[in-house]
């Protein structure tokens, strides 16, 4: 049967309104990616609006997962209870071991003054989403501009890093993960002190490239941020050497990020050094390891300058 | 002189906005939901693609209330939460209901064996093109295992979610009938 005039016409409408949001759709891509701001204005101003929404649906979803995790905690109750005193106790020594390192490290700091923290406040921050495409690690963490969070600005946790701001909303803040393709973090192995960079592969593991040829990384190494480009405070733990081979070196994040609840965004420190500000020297200072000699800023454990 | 046919044709069609209406607003909240999957650790940067067996399962069988920009919308939508390559979800979503509509057989005779293998097509083919595209454009490949288990969860999700979907629409279908 042949098509009426005015259904044809309808047909072509919808083809040409088809053919419009595809372009559209297409030219997103690339926009996109040319980091336009006013397109990243957009993009957070679309994030804030969306973030209370996904929040008040995430709850019935929360709620099922506390009850999952409650089911099983009470499942294994016995081996918990095993586990912590066998961990208690390995704290215990810890503790000792670092109040005495931290005597050692104010010691050191008062000679050399290189690990002076920069004036960085903590703000804490929910984090609103969990990244749950395989091409982006992302999350949405509450508090913006209204908080003074600015691009750049390193976000943590009491373990390491966690990743950076990279857009800014009224309310709500992108943080870009250390395990995103396009993080790159530049790092020091903690007990040798040899200078790479981590490179997100939007999986579990980072990859330490850029090692020189002589650095040999050991399994359980720390790795630290080193400071270099000034962005990111140097000491904040990255994570530990996880496979060494043949030239690949693997490392597993010291946050594990899917049980990213809060975080501290450290505000701040993008201009200038305050060294009254010394809160965060307890938390993110480097662990020195007893086996390696050479330390962080070239100073080994016994104070002399190698 | 306009023919009376051609106003009954309207007021059907504005008797499917209302429901076009609410199916974008399912597929808004489907999204929203996805995004909130994400909180859970086992589907940490790897949640289901619901929306993608909505949009797959209404085009299929409900195609006339899956107007193309609750699609473009849901895509768009989903690439802001997740923060893809913006577009990318958007175009591939857009391209597999293009392709579905040239389909020629009555998806109504299909067996369901028959739609979960054209459904593994489909996830495979979105996948694929946000993955070339995403490659092209930064220059990196990511890693492919969290790809991987996001299609599986996926695929295995999808005859739980096909017949949820088919139970509800029944339950709708007698709910109209009823009133």
């Amino acid at each position: 049967m042949a098509m009426r005039a005015s259904d044809k016409h309808r047909v072509r409408q919808r083809r040409v309104a088809h053919g419009l949001l595809m372009v559209i759709s297409f030219s997103l891509m690339f926009v996109g990616k040319a980091d336009i701001l006013a397109w990243r204005n957009a993009q957070m101003g679309a994030n804030d609006f969306l973030a209370p929404a996904i929040d008040f649906i995430s709850i019935p979803v929360r709620g099922v997962e506390t009850m999952v995790e409650g089911i099983r905690t009470v499942a294994s109750l016995r081996a918990e209870n095993v586990r912590l005193v066998a961990e208690n106790d390995l704290l215990k020594r810890w503790q000792r071991r670092a109040e005495i390192l931290e005597s050692e490290n104010r010691q050191l700091r008062s000679v050399t003054g290189a690990l002076a923290p920069k004036g960085r406040v903590p703000l804490t921050a929910r984090a609103v989403t969990a990244p749950g495409g395989s091409f982006a690690h992302t999350v949405l963490v509450s508090n913006g501009a209204d908080k003074g969070v600015q691009p750049g600005n390193p976000v943590v946790t009491a373990d390491g890093l966690v990743g950076m701001v990279v857009d800014v909303g009224a309310s709500h803040s992108r943080v870009l993960l250390i395990s995103d393709i396009n993080a790159r973090i530049p790092v020091i192995l903690a007990s040798s002190s040899w200078p790479g960079l981590t490179m997100g592969k939007n999986g579990t593991y980072l990859e330490l490239a850029f090692l020189p040829e002589e650095a040999v990384p050991s399994l359980g190494e720390l790795v630290l941020t080193s400071g270099h480009g000034g962005v990111l405070p140097a000491g904040l733990p990255v994570g530990r050497v996880d496979l060494v081979e043949k030239g690949f070196v693997r490392i597993k994040p010291a946050v594990d990020f899917r049980h990213l609840s809060f975080v501290s965004v450290l505000l701040g420190g993008l201009e200038g050094v305050d060294t009254n500000n010394l809160e965060l020297e307890e938390f993110y200072t480097p662990l020195p390891i007893d086996e390696n000699t050479r330390l962080l800023e070239g100073v080994n454990a016994s104070g002399a300058r190698q | 002189m306009k023919k009376t046919g051609q106003y009954f044709e309207k007021a059907m069609e504005h008797s499917e906005v209302s429901g076009r209406f609410l199916i974008g607003f399912v597929g808004i909240i489907l999204v929203l939901f996805e995004g909130a999957l994400a909180s859970w650790p086992i589907f940490y940067g790897a949640v289901p693609l619901l929306s993608l067996i909505f949009i797959y399962w209404m085009t299929l069988y409900h195609n006339k209330l899956m107007p193309f920009i609750t699609i473009f919308i849901m895509g768009l939508l989903s690439d802001i939460l997740f923060s893809d390559l913006i577009g990318g979800r958007a175009t591939s979503y857009m391209l597999l209901v293009l392709f579905m509509n040239l389909r020629v057989t009555d998806p109504q005779d299909d067996e369901f064996l028959k739609v979960w293998i054209n459904f593994v097509i489909a996830i495979i083919a979105v996948m694929l093109f946000q993955l070339i595209f995403f490659s092209a454009i930064n220059f990196a490949i990511p890693s492919l295992s969290p790809m991987m288990f996001q299609i599986g969860v996926t695929l295995i999700l999808f005859p739980i979610s096909y017949i949820f979907l088919f139970a509800i629409s029944n339950l709708l279908e007698r709910i109209k009938v009823f009133a």
